[in-house]
């Protein structure tokens, strides 16, 4: 009873009050394409079209940080079966657009999320899973694993539990979808706008930084 | 294994032994004579394997102890080796000529607790940590939590709300009395 989705808050001192709020993510960004400025209702109806093919269509990359990627395999397979959703696994981050971090993460393996993530396709999710990616969890004294994850990266929603079941990852995942069809999942809009917050964390914890500033 | 300590203790002289169960003793030795006898041990009496090598911590007596456990898998006995260096400069001698996965043990030791195997390749390689600049976490001396604090941000604690308090405020005493 204890899982439950908890939507992502900002920041504490945070970063640069941006566009989190706002709703529209029709402007062309995804089709790559400049759109003319059109009456709002067609705009918006475009928009809202695309965030329901956006929802429909969750490509997840099979990658798995922690403890808590061992709940992935009986949502992935035939007990829980989350392809009938329409979400299925793929195994590069440039064919997937969601991105669960699955438990603690070391500093080590932040660095390679990280990469992972900016090399995903830009409409993308990060489903942030189990207590360890909220403040910690039972690794909060630990000296090589983070304990705020949406610090370093842009979290869209945060599953909590310690493991939470495949139930609540199903719960989490149709939290996700009807925030990305309401147009509110714009994490990697955040994080595109507050890059410099968010690389000014992540090179205040991983000391040996030899990352490029953005993989485009 | 009873025969096997007494040899031992032959051929190396005294060593500190325990036999924990009819397949698994304990031999304590100096850390000069721990690699010929584990050279030994391999050559001669079928102890083919290393199952693990760990260290452990021993601040009071200001010393590492390495434990090298070795099976035999034609007997399914095994031997734990221990060995205690000193504290100050801690080094000892690699068996990694012997047996390749030990340059894992050896690398993972050196980073985690500050001890070196002069000769086994990897050593200073980053393992897990990348870009530590404190001591190595694994000692006792390193203080976690500090580190934590200092390094790591984290999210503030919720309030502590005491369940007993809480149901008596918010439905009077007979909220939590079973009557």
């Amino acid at each position: 009873m204890d899982d439950k989705i908890v939507k992502p808050e900002p920041p504490l001192g945070g970063p640069p009050q941006g566009s989190r709020p706002h709703a529209p993510v029709g402007d062309g960004c995804f089709l790559g394409e400049e759109m003319k400025p059109q009456a709002p209702s067609y705009k918006e109806a475009l928009a809202r079209i695309k965030n329901w093919f956006r929802a429909n269509s969750l490509w997840v990359m099979a990658y798995g940080t922690g403890c808590g990627a061992i709940e992935l395999r009986p949502l992935a397979t035939a007990r829980f079966d989350m392809e009938r959703l329409g979400i299925a696994m793929r195994p590069t981050p440039r064919q997937s657009n969601v991105l669960i971090v699955s438990g603690y993460l070391a500093v080590k393996s932040l660095k390679r999320v990280i990469r992972s993530y900016e090399q995903m396709p830009s409409p993308k999710w990060i489903v942030a899973l189990g207590s360890c990616t909220i403040n910690g969890g039972m690794y909060w004294d630990s000296y090589n694993t983070i304990n705020r994850l949406d610090l370093y990266l842009p979290v869209d929603v945060y599953i909590n539990g310690c493991m939470p079941r495949p139930e609540a990852l199903v719960a989490g995942f149709q939290e996700l979808m009807r925030r990305i069809k309401k147009g509110e999942a714009d994490g990697w809009r955040h994080y595109m706008e507050n890059l410099d917050w968010y690389k000014e964390n992540q090179k205040k914890i991983i000391t040996d930084w030899d990352l490029p500033e953005y993989n485009w | 294994m009873k025969e096997i300590l007494k040899e031992i203790e032959e051929r190396f002289g005294p060593i500190w032994e325990r036999v924990q169960r009819p397949k698994l003793a304990q031999v304590g030795i100096e850390p000069a004579k721990a690699v010929p006898l584990l050279t030994w041990l391999k050559e001669h009496r079928g102890y083919v394997t290393l199952v693990h090598l760990s260290a452990v911590d021993w601040i009071e007596q200001g010393e590492f102890q390495l434990t090298w456990l070795l099976g035999n898998p034609e007997t399914e006995e095994r031997l734990m080796i221990c060995s205690r260096i000193d504290r100050e400069n801690p080094a000892a001698e690699t068996v990694s000529g012997l047996w390749p996965q030990a340059v894992t043990y050896e690398q993972e030791i050196n980073e985690m607790f500050g001890v070196s195997f002069p000769g086994s390749p990897r050593q200073g390689v980053p393992f897990i940590l990348e870009g530590w600049k404190d001591i190595p976490p694994m000692r006792r001396d390193f203080d976690t939590v500090a580190f934590v604090e200092k390094h790591i941000p984290g999210r503030e604690g919720r309030k502590h709300i005491d369940t007993r308090t809480y149901i008596g405020e918010k439905f009077g005493e007979k909220g939590y009395l079973h009557d």
